[in-house]
This record gives C-alpha cells, structure tokens and sequence, in this order.
C-alpha cells in the first residue's frame, strides 16, 4: 500500500539512477527517459516494484517446472539446479540500430568463414605477411587433420555468435567471436516465451519481431549444406549426453527442428559413411550438427581418450559423406589471438571497412605492448586465449595487488597464451532486484547467426546482464543472468513480420448437427421426435 | 529411431509403473496392517512387510521379518534406497530427461514436477507430501497423470510402443512377483486370509466385484489376477497388450522372437484359463510365465536396443 501512495507522488523511475560514465540504454544521462524507451517505462510503472517481484516469483515457478535450469557449483561441490535468470526488463533495441548491426555482423562472419577457408587452403593471408603462420599454427585449436578438406558450399561457420558489447560512449564493439559451439538460443526464445505469459503488458505499446524461427533457420541450413543425392537428409543434433550443462539447449534444438538428438554411442563409422543405431538397424547421417569441441569427436584424429567421439568420423568427412557442422577446425578463428587481426581480414577478403569495431587488444607477442600491457595491467583486462566462458579472465581494476603480481608472472612467462584489451565500460540497463526495484545492471549481446546458402541473424539475440551491482561479469555461470532482447518492428518491408491484410473472418457453420453446447439435449429431443 | 532411446523410453515405462505399483501396495499393506488381522482369519493370503519387501526386492536373503518402520523408509521417499517409490521416480526424471525431445513437454513437466515435489526442494513451493498415505496417493495420482498425458499427447509411434511395452512388462512382473509371495502353495482351496486386502492392494477389488461372482478367496483371485483379460493389471491383458506395442513397434514382426515368444504366451495363458478348473492352483504358472518374461526382456534388448541394454546394469531388481 505504502509503495503505491508513494509511486503516486513520485514515480518510481525516479529512484533509478544511471550509473555515470556508462551508457544507459533506457534513460538518458539526465535520469529521463529515452525516447523509444518512454513506454516502457510506464507499462513498468503501472505494474510498480510489487507486481515485478510477483511475476519473478511465478517466473522461477514455471521454470523449474519445465526444467529450464542451468547447474551452478554450490560451495559444497555438488552442483544444484537453479531457475534461469530471466530479468522480467526487456532490452530494446530500434530497428535501424539493428540494421546496422546486422550488416556488421555478417560482414564479419563472412569474413571469419574466408579465413577458415584459406588456413587450411591456400594460405593467402599468410603470404600477404597480414597474419603470422606461427600464430595460426600455434593455436590449439589449429587443426592439421583437416588441411585441403572443402566443406560442401564452402561455408565453415555455419553457426556463429558474436559477443558485442556497448562503451560509454553507446558505439556497439565486438568482444569476441565465437564459431565452435555458441550457447544459448535456446534461452532467447524460450525467454520471449516466458515473457509473453508473464509480463504480457509490457508488450503493448511495441510491435517486437519474433524469433522462434530460430530453428527452422537452423535445420535450412544444415540440410543446404548435406551431402545426400536423393530424399531429404539425414540431420542429426550430437550431444556429449545429459551430463553436459547446456543438454537443456541440445535436446531443445532437436526437439524444435525435428530430428535425433545423439550420442556418441548411438553414431557408427562404416567404410567412410556416418551411420547411427536405430531399433531397425544402422541409418545414414547426412550432417551433424555438433555440440562438442574437435578434441573429442574423433579419438583416431584428435585426443586418443576422448570416450565421446566417435572412430573414423574424420575420415568420412574427408570422404564427403558428411557434413559437420560447425566444420573441424573453425576454432582457429575465434580464437582471442586472431580476434586482433578480424578487421584487417575484413579489408583483405572482402574489400569493405568494417562496420563494427573491435575493442583495443595488446598482443603480448610484440615485446612493446607487452611492456605497455605489464606497466598498465592494473587498467587492462587480461585473457586466455584459447578458453571460454570467461574461464580466467583478470579485470585490472577490480583485482587485487596479489592477483595481478600473479598474473604478470605468467604473462611474461607464456607472452603468446594471453592477450590484454581495455576495459570496456560495459552498457547497463535497468534490472529488478529482488524486491522488484529497477537498478542499473550492465550488459552484453551475443546474436545469433545462420550461415547456410545466406547469412540470417535472429533479430536481438541473448542478452546477459551480470545481477551483482557493478560487476561486469555476464557469464551464466559465475552469476549472470539474461534479458530478453527486442528488436523493433519500423517499417521496412524486410523487417516487417506480418502481412498487412485485414484479418479475415472465421467462416460460418450453418450446416454443423450440434451447433452449441447443448449437443447432448439436442441429440436426445431429435431421438424423441 | 534411436535404439538408446527407445531403451530409454522402454524404461521410462517400467519405472513410471514400479513406483505406481510400489505406492499401491504399500498404500494397501499400510491399512491392512494398522486393522490387524481378525480373529478367526485363516490362513491363506499372507500380506505383510516381510512380504513386500522380498517381491520389490528390498529383502536381503536370510533377514529377521521387517518392521514397519524399515520397511517404509526402504519403499517410500528414500532415494537412496532403490526399492522406493521417490527412486524410481527420480529414475524417470533422468530418464524423462534423456528422451525429452520424444515424449510430449507436458509429459516431461509432469513427471519433472513430480520429482521435484517429492524431493521437496521445489522452490516453486511445492510442498512434498506428508506420511505414507498422503505420499502414495501423490504418486498414484501423478503417474495416472503421466499415463494419461502420454494417451493424449504422445504420438502413437515407435516411442509410444517402446514406452508401452515397458510399462505392461513391468505391470505384468509386479502381479506375478505378489503372485508368487504372497500366495501361499498347496493349501486348502477356500482360505482367504488377506486375498481381499490384496485385492484392494492391487487396485482391483471392484473389478474383481464386478467380474467374478465367486467370494475372495485365494485362489479366484490368484486366477483373476492371472487371467482375467478384462482387467487390465492381469498377467494375461499385459501379455497381450505387450504383444500388440511390440508388433506395432517392429517392422517385420513375423520374424521377431519377442513377439513370436508372447503370442506362444498369450496363447499359452488362454489356454490354461479354458481349461484348469476354477480352483486350480497357478503357483507353478506363475513361475514358468515369469521365466518367460525375463526370456523376453532379454530378446528386447538384443532385437531393438542395439546392445545397449547390455553395457547398461539397471539398478531395478
């Protein structure tokens, strides 16, 4: 009661302050809101800090019910099952924002798959003395078993999620690329589920483009790329099994296109054809779309130990039997080293300026940055190069004396396992805590793209906000939650969704027996007469 | 389809009726026990927690009879235990889990909440069910709840049969391990002891009413729950039934041992309700029909499930 007399004489928004220095995608710096935001903002208000705490808690309740849990490591050890965290605040972004984002991020992805391509092929960009071989070789994600294999279509990165993030100054940069295995489609859509039941009104004012084409997208484009001659293809969802923390995403995706999810020990090698163990007898694969990582899926190829993988698959994908989606090898390009080098391979290959920034990254190779890296690390980020997930990332600023003393230690020991980049001051939206309160959260975007014939981006993408007040730290894993995403509907004819015909009538049914509810009674006054 | 799923889904089934089964019959020896036996009962039908125990497998060999106490914590919401109707729930979860982009999504909350009332740590505030009565009427109703969502939701494929099959296989086993314990062997025809218990046990006492004109002793009813092909929890409506799902599931079933075996069964059953008078002794039936099912299960898992089955150990007895 108390909270609804107050929210009359003072609304709520103004309890919310944006951080200063850092973008606010809501509100201007001035506290007011943004103009595409305004209604928003007032659907927010109407439903005031109560009615959020409320559809949280309905929200954790149907999560767990369907099972959309991720496992976190307790103190403990074991792990526990936890609701995802959907903040109930959509993110928004404009349509032609979105454009322009779009067109960055195929540009790149475009430009990572020729890059893939020429590693393993001719090597031109090595030649050009534009990227050095010794990096390129070093990687270990570098893959020699797959040297002069052309997947069909040539494309490598059939999958691709690009993490950008926004500065201060609100200009959207690339953090990092990732085209081995992306996670966490499957949360966008079942985010823009959860949305739509449980805080429907916020949706009132907005025509939001949808994203549940996602897997239709998916299944185009794997069955494009499928070496079969005949019927429609084999396409299959590999899983390393329901251990895995993203099992939840793989069984979702199979589920939403429609085909097998397997396990290595449902998938066989017979003379260099893919087959995988049915009730009647061994039936041909034509494409996979993995969820593990090169080590793994071949113990004659890669890592000998691997009990996840499955003997002679390398070689049916040399033979062209298969189609291996994303392609063996692809982990060189997003590994952080290369990162650097993307917007020289963007002029190289296709000839454009790139249209997404990287953000600022010190190779630690090059004896000068390095010096300049050591004499600055405590206003640097440093990272693994070959992890993910946030695995071993130093943020300078936040760090103790200790740890950075430690980190210098194996910098300057392992110079080329690590690269440093600036801190980027992270975007923040408005986030409810748990009594319902907005609070300004910072935030990432990992959009999701399809390369199969073309390259389409599901409108949006996951957005990770970190829930703990000042962290930048978004990954799931270590306490980050995720917001579902809106793309603006503005207009053009490419982005509208809907067709603009009136809806037509329902057709009348003069002729039904039992026309309404009584059929029961009717049926029985006919039987009398 | 996958031959690691269809194993998955043939246990999903099995599990699904173990805890089923397993809440009835506790729910069952739980009344009978608190009334305690009347004065002049005969001997006949022995009912009782040693007797539950050693038919769901949670009885060591050469063990003191059980208490009350024991035998509750083994069947009911131990995890630990796996006897216990909460293990096999949780077993179905995992398994539920694993086939989750097979069977409906309304099958898989279901069974998910189910897990996770029993555990109760929901935090969605469910709130797990207090004593034994209260848990086990959960359980029947939720499974009945699964069963029904699977008829109205699943497709009516290859993954439904497999789910079938093991769900009228292990239906089939329960009544015959309770056959087998609690039947006594070679006594006198008219004794009852606990048969109407039993019955009611098993959750067929009305169709046993509405079936056989004959009073509850022992023996119509060990034939009712052998042969009664109208009721669906008799040996003979599951043998039948499991027939049906597999030569559904099969592509060629004229070539199929486990199908070939359970028409040679059903046969085999109709028969000896034609022909054995109306208080014949089953014991030994009973035997050489669990033996044939244990045949069975094995077929299975060399037709269709791909050796699967053989990698595997299944933590159910």
């Amino acid at each position: 009661m108390h909270m609804t007399t107050e929210a009359s004489s003072a609304p709520p928004e103004r309890a919310y302050e944006p951080r200063p220095s850092f973008h606010d995608e809501l509100f201007e710096d001035d506290g007011s809101p943004r103009p595409v935001a305004a209604a928003l903002l007032e659907a927010l208000k109407r439903l005031g800090p109560d009615g959020l705490g409320d559809a949280g808690h309905r929200r954790d309740a149907i999560f767990l019910q369907q099972g959309i849990t991720f496992e976190t490591i307790g103190e403990d050890g074991p792990s526990r099952e936890r609701p995802f965290p959907l903040d109930l605040v959509p993110r928004i972004l404009s349509g032609p924002e979105w454009r322009t984002l779009k067109q960055g991020l195929a540009q790149r992805i475009r430009a990572l798959n020729h890059f893939v391509d020429d590693v393993y092929h001719g090597r031109e960009i090595v030649r050009e003395g534009i990227v050095p071989w010794s990096l390129i070789a070093g990687r270990s994600h570098f893959a020699r078993a797959v040297h002069g294999i052309r997947p069909p279509g040539g494309v490598y990165c059939h999958v691709a999620g690009c993490d950008l993030v926004r500065d201060s100054d609100g200009t959207w940069k690339v953090l990092e690329d990732n085209v081995r295995t992306p996670s966490g489609i499957s949360y966008v859509l079942e985010n823009r589920v959860a949305m739509a039941r449980l805080v429907p009104d916020l949706f009132n004012a907005y025509r939001v483009r949808p994203v549940d084409q996602y897997p239709q997208l998916l299944l185009a484009a794997l069955r494009s790329v499928a070496p079969s001659a005949d019927s429609e293809a084999t396409v299959v969802v590999w899983t390393p099994g329901p251990m895995n923390s993203a099992y939840f995403e793989h069984a979702f995706l199979a589920r939403q296109m429609g085909v097998e999810l397997v396990e290595a020990s449902d998938l066989v090698v017979r003379d260099e054809v893919l087959y995988m163990r049915t009730t009647r007898g061994l039936v041909r694969v034509h494409a996979v779309y993995r969820r593990l990582d090169d080590d793994f899926i071949d113990p004659l190829e890669f890592r000998p130990d691997s009990m996840l993988g499955v003997p002679g698959l390398v070689r049916a994908y040399r033979g062209g039997t298969v189609a291996i989606a994303n392609a063996i090898g692809t982990g060189v390009a997003d590994d952080k080293a290369i990162y650097h080098y993307v917007p020289e391979m963007i002029r190289y290959y296709l000839g454009e300026e790139p249209l997404l920034e990287n953000v600022r990254t010190y190779l630690l190779t090059e004896p000068e940055q390095l010096e300049h890296v050591l004499a600055n690390i405590d206003r640097l980020v440093v990272k693994p190069t070959g992890e993910s997930g946030g695995k071993g990332v130093l943020i300078g600023p936040t760090a103790t004396d200790e740890e950075l003393a430690k980190m210098a230690i194996a910098v300057r020991a392992h110079p080329e396992r690590w690269i440093a980049q600036d801190v980027v001051k992270l975007s923040t939206v408005p986030t409810a805590g748990h009594d319902g309160r907005l609070e300004p959260r910072h935030v990432d975007l990992r959009p999701f793209a399809v390369f199969g014939e073309r390259i389409d981006i599901v409108p949006g993408g996951l957005t990770r906000v970190a829930l703990e007040e000042g962290s930048m730290i978004v990954n799931s894993s270590r306490g980050g939650g995720s917001k579902d995403t809106w793309v603006l509907e503005d207009g053009e004819a490419d982005d509208r969704a809907e067709s603009q015909l009136p809806d037509p009538l329902p057709p009348a049914l003069p002729d039904l027996r039992y026309g309404g509810w009584t059929g029961q009674a009717q049926q029985q006054q006919q039987g009398r007469c | 389809m996958l031959a690691r799923i269809a194993h998955e889904l043939y246990w999903l089934g099995r599990n699904l009726v173990r805890a089923e089964f397993t809440a009835r019959v506790v729910d069952g020896v739980f009344q009978v026990e608190l009334q305690g036996a009347a004065a002049d009962a005969t001997p006949g039908v022995v009912l009782g927690w040693s007797e539950l125990l050693a038919m769901l497998g949670g009885l060591e060999a050469g063990a003191v009879r059980a208490t009350r106490e024991e035998a509750l914590q083994q069947l009911t919401l131990d995890p630990a235990a796996p006897a216990s109707m909460r293990a096999a729930i949780e077993r179905s979860r995992e398994g539920a889990r694993t086939v989750r982009d097979v069977i409906s999504a309304d099958m898989w909350e279901a069974i998910n909440t189910s897990a996770l009332t029993l555990r109760g740590d929901g935090g969605g505030g469910w709130l797990a069910p207090g004593g034994p009565y209260l848990s086990c009427q959960y359980v029947k109703e939720r499974v009945a709840l699964i069963s029904g969502l699977a008829e109205r939701t699943m497709l009516r494929d290859e993954a439904k049969a497999f789910l079938d099959a093991g769900s009228y296989m292990e239906s089939a086993d329960m009544v015959l391990r309770i056959l087998r314990v609690a039947f006594p062997v070679g006594d006198d025809a008219s004794a009852s002891g606990q048969a109407l218990a039993l019955l009611q046990a098993v959750g067929g006492f009305q169709a046993f009413r509405r079936a056989v004109p004959a009073p509850p002793n022992a023996r119509p009813v060990a034939r009712f729950l052998m042969f009664e092909r109208a009721y669906p929890d008799s040996v003979a409506a599951c043998v039948d039934s499991l027939h049906d799902a597999l030569e559904a599931a099969d592509a060629s079933p004229r070539n199929s041992e486990p199908v070939l075996r359970l028409s040679r069964m059903a046969a085999d059953l109709d028969f000896q309700r034609r022909t054995l008078p109306d208080d014949a002794e089953i014991g030994a039936t009973c035997e050489v029909v669990q033996q044939e099912l244990e045949r069975v299960d094995k077929d299975l898992a060399e037709r269709y499930f791909a050796g699967a089955a053989r990698e595997r150990r299944t933590t159910v007895v």
